[in-house]
């Protein structure tokens, strides 16, 4: 008979905790309340919400915030698809103009091809070697090859190759630009996808100079200036640059480049180049 | 009534008896918390301040309610509803007055709700029998080694980033080498006050 | 996605989604409950236990229960089972009580528990939570059983399992019985694996 009571009891004494606890959340949700515009909500769901903080701001929730305060453009996230970024300026009742994807791009062929001119012992990565007079390789302006943007990565899209030399993954790459913030050469730039001819090679040294530490350097010949029959290549320093706006990806001026400094941006799609 | 002296119980809850490398308490968010130190000085606050709160009430609740009614077997589920309310009304209360430390704590603050650690404190409350003082000064002690252990190791983490490690290694296998050699020191610890 | 089998979720459930080794969670009663073989298989059986019963009742009952106020109904299920297991080890082992201390309430915060209550057995049918509890259960099991022979064999110089005794000629090794040990020997463990995994990905793709 007794455990009939204790059963009772129990059942009274934790329903009377849970109803107290029940009543007093009712009552601190209402005190409590923050008035939220019930668009952040519905756009932080559609949001792909890797809060990998591409867009400048502290993750989706914060981003999404900031679109409803009118702070942050609704193209800002460099991951969202042009449905998602269509979506959500219909929610903010903006028009959205489809963007070109972009991926990053290496500019320097240097990597194996390039010699060290010293030998480098310490913290194994790029930031920490450029700043011990100017990096372990014979030219300042290229690759250090240590990792910097495979770290910075957090879709895991590039990988170091054997040309010690980063290799972008266009499938996986979502075009966040958190490694090319984190490359402290400045090697790693942005190029739409339809910019398929680059001048790999940052180097403002004489053509000797280049020569001698690297084989595929830009000497700035001028060879492809006079090849180029839009007129969009110009040298300045001793470095070749070209008008994108003016290329047509003819091709003619990577035929000419004698230091195949000139190449087409070659991004995998695969695991192919594994360190 | 336990007879253990205030002081006692603040070093032993800190270093001799520390909640997270001695007696392996809070481990499973101590893992992921400890990939910055940012994330690692939110969580410990908010844990320290739950503690405090969980031991007062858990121990108002044992005396005035289970043990008046003779209900001692009900404390697991009793303090567990204890904590789980307490931790609802701090993610209210901060998601009001500070924004920026809730966003900062993200998905750490309901966790806290199934961390070992403040489950562990409210029960050795009760298994070792203090008495509400003794309680309280248990909770902050508990909070503070926790506190200590989760600051140095985010630490260590993030410095830990830029090491050349072996891929199988990187990650938590890493974190759990460095964890030993800072449990090794707590172990140190052990018999300096006598219990 | 293949087609789910009562057989096929058990090994799962040891194997891709093992509690500790892939799903990372369950670490303070692995490390602290492994001092001895003997505390290890008694902690992951009350575990075990646990988890079948909660898996069990929440997926009987999922359909019921309110999506708001889903995470409080679980634990106030799982604590059931913890609090009958807590009074039924108290009584009929109280050796294996004394040892596993606090851990025995704990179970009820463990995260295995909650987490598969929370991403299977409040998703699938009777049958496969059955499956997954047995599956975890085992996976658990083997880890902690491993953990805890690894820790007593080198800790203590042998093994005392239920009255079997079995001892190696060497100096017994403190460190592997403190805190230092265990988290050392699952740092291993978890290293092993990642290797494993490693290999495994690299074969699959070159």
């Amino acid at each position: 008979m007794s455990n009939i009571v204790l059963v009772i009891e129990s059942a009274l004494v934790i329903g009377g905790i849970g109803l107290m606890v029940g009543i007093v959340l009712i009552w601190a949700s209402k005190k409590f309340a923050v008035e939220m515009d019930p668009r952040v909500e519905e756009i932080e769901e559609i949001l792909p919400g890797a809060n990998c903080g591409a867009c400048g701001f502290a993750g989706c929730g914060d981003f999404a915030e900031k679109v409803v305060g009118e702070v942050a453009a609704v193209s800002d996230c460099p991951l969202c698809d042009f449905e998602i970024t269509k979506e959500i300026g219909r929610m903010m009742g903006k028009e959205v103009t489809e963007k070109e994807p972009e991926y990053p791009i290496v500019l320097c062929n240097g990597g194996v091809h390039c010699i060290d001119k010293v030998e480098y012992v310490g913290i194994d990565d790029c930031r920490a070697v450029m700043m011990i007079s100017d990096g372990e390789k014979g030219c300042k302006y290229g690759c250090m090859g240590r990792g910097t943007c495979v770290r910075a990565c957090p879709f895991d899209a590039i990988c170091i190759g054997d040309d010690r030399l980063p290799h972008i993954n266009k499938n996986m790459c979502k075009s966040c630009s958190l490694c090319i913030d984190e490359c402290p050469t400045g090697v790693l730039v942005m190029a739409k996808e339809s910019e398929k001819t680059h001048v790999l090679c940052l180097s403002y040294d004489k053509g000797k100079a280049v020569k001698a530490v690297c084989e595929f350097g830009c000497t700035g010949c001028r060879r492809c200036v006079k090849a180029c029959p839009e007129e969009a290549i110009t040298v300045t320093n001793f470095l070749a640059v070209i008008d994108q706006e003016k290329c047509t990806n003819c091709e003619k001026c990577i035929e000419e480049c004698k230091q195949k400094t000139i190449r087409t941006a070659n991004h995998t799609t695969g695991v192919e180049a594994t360190a | 009534m336990a007879d253990v002296n205030l002081f006692t119980i603040l070093m032993d809850g800190i270093f001799v008896k520390n909640f997270l490398v001695i007696q392996f308490l809070g481990l499973c968010s101590f893992l992921g918390v400890t990939k910055a130190t940012e994330s690692a000085k939110g969580m410990s606050m908010a844990v320290v301040f739950v503690m405090v709160m969980a031991s007062i009430a858990a121990f108002v609740i044992n005396t005035y309610i289970l043990r008046t009614f003779g209900l001692t077997f009900l404390t697991t589920i009793a303090y567990i509803i204890v904590i789980a309310f307490l931790v609802q009304l701090v993610e209210f209360v901060i998601r009001k007055n500070s924004p920026g430390l809730y966003r900062s704590l993200g998905i750490y603050l309901p966790l806290i709700t199934t961390n070992c650690a403040i489950l562990g404190v409210v029960v050795l409350n009760t298994r070792l029998e203090y008495t509400f003082v003794q309680s309280v000064v248990h909770g902050i002690a508990a909070g503070i080694g926790y506190t200590l252990v989760m600051l140095f190791l985010a630490a260590m983490r993030e410095k830990a980033e830029v090491l050349k490690v072996p891929t199988s290694i990187q990650g938590i296998p890493h974190a759990f080498f460095i964890t030993t050699m800072y449990a090794m020191a707590f172990v140190n610890y052990f018999g300096v006050i006598p219990t | 996605m293949a087609k789910m089998t009562f057989s096929g979720e058990i090994i799962r459930g040891i194997t891709k989604d093992n509690p500790i080794l892939a799903l990372v969670l369950g670490l303070c009663p692995l490390l602290a409950c492994s001092t001895t073989l003997e505390n290890a298989i008694g902690m992951s059986f009350a575990a075990w236990f646990v988890l079948f019963g909660s898996n069990i009742l929440v997926s009987l009952l999922r359909k019921q229960i309110p999506p708001i106020t889903r995470i409080p109904m679980f634990i106030i299920i799982i604590c059931t089972f913890v609090t009958i297991t807590d009074m039924v080890m108290e009584a009929y082992a109280p050796p294996l009580y004394d040892q596993l201390g606090i851990f025995v309430p704990l179970i009820v915060v463990n995260c295995i528990i909650i987490g598969r209550a929370e991403a299977y057995a409040n998703k699938n049918d009777l049958k496969y939570s059955i499956a997954d509890a047995i599956g975890i259960g085992i996976g658990f099991l083997i880890v902690l059983a491993i953990l805890g022979f690894v820790r007593e064999l080198f800790g203590t110089g042998g093994i005392a399992l239920y009255g079997f005794e079995f001892n190696i000629p060497i100096e017994p090794i403190t460190f592997m019985i403190v805190p230092g040990g265990a988290f050392m020997t699952i740092g291993i463990l978890m290293a092993m694996t990642n290797y494993n995994n490693i290999r495994k990905q690299r074969k699959g793709v070159a």
